[in-house]
């Protein structure tokens, strides 16, 4: 197991943010401007305390906030420093109490590192954990809803400070409204939503996946070099965490890269060819996310098992808004929390319910 | 006939090429004005091959003046920079991430103002002209001349870029702009970083090609002159006194190409050891291998495709210390041969240990009698174990794969490499960055929107890989030897779905 942080502090973002990428199996965003106002915040407001959540009281007030929108946009729409903590203001100040500590939605990507500067900001603690465990496109798919979280009252905030709250019981119709706001404000927006006790924190949390990322960070920073030199330290580091199975899929270079943004989505999909040019190319559908690896129609991981795309070289992550042609890569697949392999989870997470028609089998019963 | 020059930091290298014969080559050093250096370089050039400047009809010109001007922050120039983004990036200033060192010495002047658009073709704000005109009067205070202008999603919609461009012409017409969208993809901090950089080299950049041209002239040579870009391909000189960050990893980009022209070989690995570091890059096909990840030049995040180098700090004036067990990075550089042991000097550098091993006569060898063979052996042991693990690093997974040796400290390899199937050291090795930017190549660039439910993805793709290939030919590109580079699409959804914006990039051999 890897060490449980207490605080975070300016010198973790930047292995946080590297293990984030990796988690984020191709979406949530580029962390590196999200890390960038972090550290700002962390230089006004001082380290960021981390709590376990077994720690946390069962009474606690616990609400996630994060952004919400399409990878692509955030290369362009800057976010500001203010942006995150004044969400948690308007969302105090919409259902008249105060919040005793900050969740982030997902780990993968810049998500992780948001509600680090928003609890900065705040004075508030920050949960060691997160409702994902990777990066999904969909707020239904967070383990708080399929939990049993209700995802409102939820607030909006955009880069302008114009606000939407939301008031519904079912996630996937907040899903929609709230990307349907997400969409008309620019494509990226900061949200407080899916607000929770200490108790329902604990059933549905995916514990200690902020300090995973900060040791998975250090491990890629610490061991960067080709990506078959890094397979065994990962395997290691993932075997004794929430994740378990670890695999490098593929080697080869991308031959074909599209992606649009649909519906407030980046949607595509990539080919990488072997470097020999002997082995079938393995195709990737993307969704936001890495969700599936084919190869001559056989599966080779899908969601919601990890699919993560590295830059061969180096094994630095490569978010899908950056990948491109002629890149030379390599794919490797992680196993995901068991929490995602429960039948309740599946029902929103399985590869159906992205539109491909496959059973869901584990990493590990697939060939290697 | 043409000519290829390489002006680097301590020596201009110059070759004469009579197709893929050299006729000549030399080496001198670079003076503080560039200008002595180059006409140096093409008198001994001119002079050793006897043949007349008349004959020669093209030079082509490889530096790395503005890369080096950028890493030892000197020659920048004060810069104004627009980011028209407001209300979004608030607290987070163009510039935010820069080394402290450089953004002291550029000193920019940064206004960010209201404006910019959406993914969806919405304004993000309304342009206010007294926004910008508060920004003219500020640059006007402070007679800044050179302006950096980015705009939030100007490759999708560059209007706001060039109304704000358009009032500063109005108002200062004596100003340099550089606008982001000029600098193509998607990621506005790195686009803004790239057009900062650029801005601030401005002036040195005229300086640099008055000097080139002057010097050739001066010495009669009258055909075209083409500066070589980070990609391989050449520009006219020209159209560097206004883009000289195109050229930023030309240095090793020439210097792959010039290893493979020297040997014939498509995939190796190419060491270039100089007096601080040794760069090793990869040649796959004939070409650099390019980095995969968001390059840094001197501590700035940029979106440049480069060659994917590792500098390792290993050269022929490293100081070796600890009995040899520690070599580098700290180097004496070019003041090898005033502070090397064999050239009188008290710093033990790795020239003096090859010296002392006798697998070198340079210098007095008297002056390292003293070293010890342990010392000897120590330290050559921990320079071959250095260049094998960073070969290892840069090797495409488990091949095999030749070794050529380039640059002037390539005398530090003495034996064998482990991580090297075969090593090479060609003849005129010390001038393969003269002779990558004599054979560097043309490009040809095509820009279209189109719309894939109406011409298919693959039928748009070949219709404008054919426009950028007729238009590499025109510029002098042999038409069997034309192969794509890049493809960069860009969506642009508020249109008609489907909607994309495509650019295309081609690459051939200069013909004849």
């Amino acid at each position: 197991m890897s060490e449980s942080l207490s605080h975070i502090d300016a010198q973790h973002l930047d292995d946080l943010a590297l293990g984030s990428v990796f988690l984020a199996t191709g979406g949530g965003g580029d962390p590196y401007v999200p890390k960038l106002i972090t550290a700002e915040a962390l230089k006004t407001f001082g380290p960021v305390k981390l709590l376990n959540p077994v720690d946390v009281a069962d009474d606690a007030f616990i609400v996630p906030v994060g952004s919400v929108g399409a990878p692509t946009v955030s290369l362009e729409l800057l976010p500001s420093v203010e942006d995150a903590a004044r969400t948690l203001d308007a969302f105090e100040k919409y259902i008249g109490r105060p919040i005793d500590a900050v969740a982030s939605f997902e780990i993968g990507g810049g998500n992780s590192v948001i509600p680090i500067c928003a609890a900065a900001a705040k004075g508030l603690p920050v949960i060691d954990g997160d409702g994902m465990g990777r990066a999904l496109p969909e707020a239904q798919m967070m383990s708080y809803p399929i939990g049993g979280v209700k995802p409102t009252p939820a607030l909006a905030y955009d880069y302008a400070g114009n606000q939407a709250t939301f008031e519904t019981d079912n996630t996937e119709t907040y899903e929609r409204h709230i990307r349907a706001f997400s969409m008309a404000a620019g494509g990226m927006i900061t949200a407080a939503e899916h607000a929770m006790t200490g108790r329902q924190l604990k059933d549905t949390v995916i514990p200690g996946t902020v300090s995973f990322s900060v040791a998975l960070g250090r491990l890629l920073r610490e061991k960067r070099g080709q990506a078959d030199t890094l397979l065994k330290p990962l395997q290691e580091l993932f075997k004794t965490s929430i994740y378990g199975e670890c695999r490098l899929l593929y080697s080869g270079k991308v031959t074909d890269k599209t992606t649009r943004i649909i519906g407030g989505y980046d949607i595509g999909e990539a080919t990488i060819e072997g470097f020999n040019g002997c082995n079938d190319p393995l195709m990737i559908n993307i969704k936001n996310e890495y969700l599936l690896a084919r190869q001559a129609d056989k599966v080779r991981a899908s969601v919601p098992d990890l699919i993560t795309i590295v830059d061969y070289e180096t094994g630095t992550p490569i978010n899908a808004e950056r990948l491109r042609f002629g890149q030379r890569v390599a794919v490797f697949a992680t196993g995901c929390p068991e929490f995602y392999r429960s039948e309740r989870a599946l029902k929103v997470v399985a590869p159906r319910c992205f539109g491909f028609d496959i059973d869901y089998i584990p990493l590990e019963e697939l060939l290697s | 006939m043409r000519i290829g020059i390489d002006v680097g930091g301590t020596h201009t290298d110059a070759v004469i090429l009579d197709g893929d014969k050299i006729l000549s080559a030399t080496k001198a050093l670079t003076s503080a004005d560039v200008v002595g250096g180059i006409k140096h370089a093409l008198d001994t050039l001119l002079l050793d091959a006897s043949i007349k400047p008349e004959r020669i009809q093209t030079v082509m010109i490889g530096t790395t003046q503005f890369t080096n001007a950028i890493v030892q922050r000197r020659e920048l120039s004060r810069t104004g920079v627009i980011r028209i983004a407001l209300p979004s990036g608030k607290g987070m200033p163009p510039m935010i991430d820069w080394p402290d060192d450089m953004r002291e010495t550029i000193d920019a002047d940064i206004h960010m103002i209201r404006g910019g658009y959406l993914y969806d073709g919405h304004p993000l704000a309304e342009l206010c002209d007294d926004e910008i005109d508060a920004a003219i009067a500020s640059f006007k205070a402070k007679k800044i001349a050179n302006i950096a202008i980015a705009s939030a999603f100007s490759p999708m919609n560059d209007a706001p870029e060039r109304h704000v461009e358009d009032r500063l012409r109005q108002a200062m017409p004596e100003a340099r702009i550089t606008r982001s969208a000029q600098f193509g993809r998607l990621g506005l901090m790195e686009r803004e970083n790239a057009v900062i950089m650029n801005a601030t080299l401005l002036p040195f950049a005229d300086k640099v090609v008055s000097a080139f041209l002057g010097a050739l002239k001066n010495r009669g040579l009258t055909c075209p002159a083409y500066i070589s870009q980070n990609d391989g391909t050449l520009m006219s000189s020209d159209f560097v006194r206004h883009f000289p960050a195109l050229t930023f990893s030309s240095g090793p980009t020439n210097s792959l190409r010039g290893a493979y022209k020297l040997t014939g070989l498509e995939n190796a690995i190419v060491v270039d050891i100089g007096g601080t570091t040794s760069d090793i890059g990869v040649l796959q096909d004939g070409f650099p291998r390019e980095s995969n990840v968001v390059v840094d030049i001197g501590g700035v995040r940029t979106n440049f495709r480069m060659p994917d180098i590792l500098a390792l700090g290993l050269g022929g004036g490293s100081l070796v210390s600890d009995s040899g067990k520690s070599v580098g990075p700290q180097s004496v550089g070019h003041k090898l041969v005033t502070d090397g042991l064999v050239f009188g000097g008290d710093q033990l550098t790795t020239t003096d240990i090859i010296v002392a091993a006798g697998q070198a006569d340079i210098g007095d060898k008297n002056r390292v009698s003293h070293l010890s063979e342990v010392v000897i052996q120590t330290a050559k042991q921990t320079m071959r174990d250095m260049l094998d693990r960073s070969i290892e690093m840069m090797k495409p997974g488990g091949k095999d794969m030749p070794v050529i040796l380039v640059g002037g400290g390539s005398l530090l390899v003495t034996e064998g490499l482990a991580a090297a199937s075969k090593l090479y050291r060609p003849e005129n090795a010390g001038v393969a960055n003269a002779i990558g930017a004599a054979v560097a190549q043309v490009g040809g660039e095509a820009e279209k929107m189109v719309n894939y439910r109406i011409t298919p993805r693959e039928e748009s793709v070949a219709e404008i890989t054919q426009i950028a290939a007729k238009r590499a030919v025109a510029a002098g590109a042999e038409p069997t030897s034309i192969r794509t580079v890049d493809i960069e699409e860009t969506a642009i959804p508020y249109m008609d779905e489907g909607a994309t914006r495509v650019r295309i990039k081609v690459i051939g051999e200069l013909a004849g």
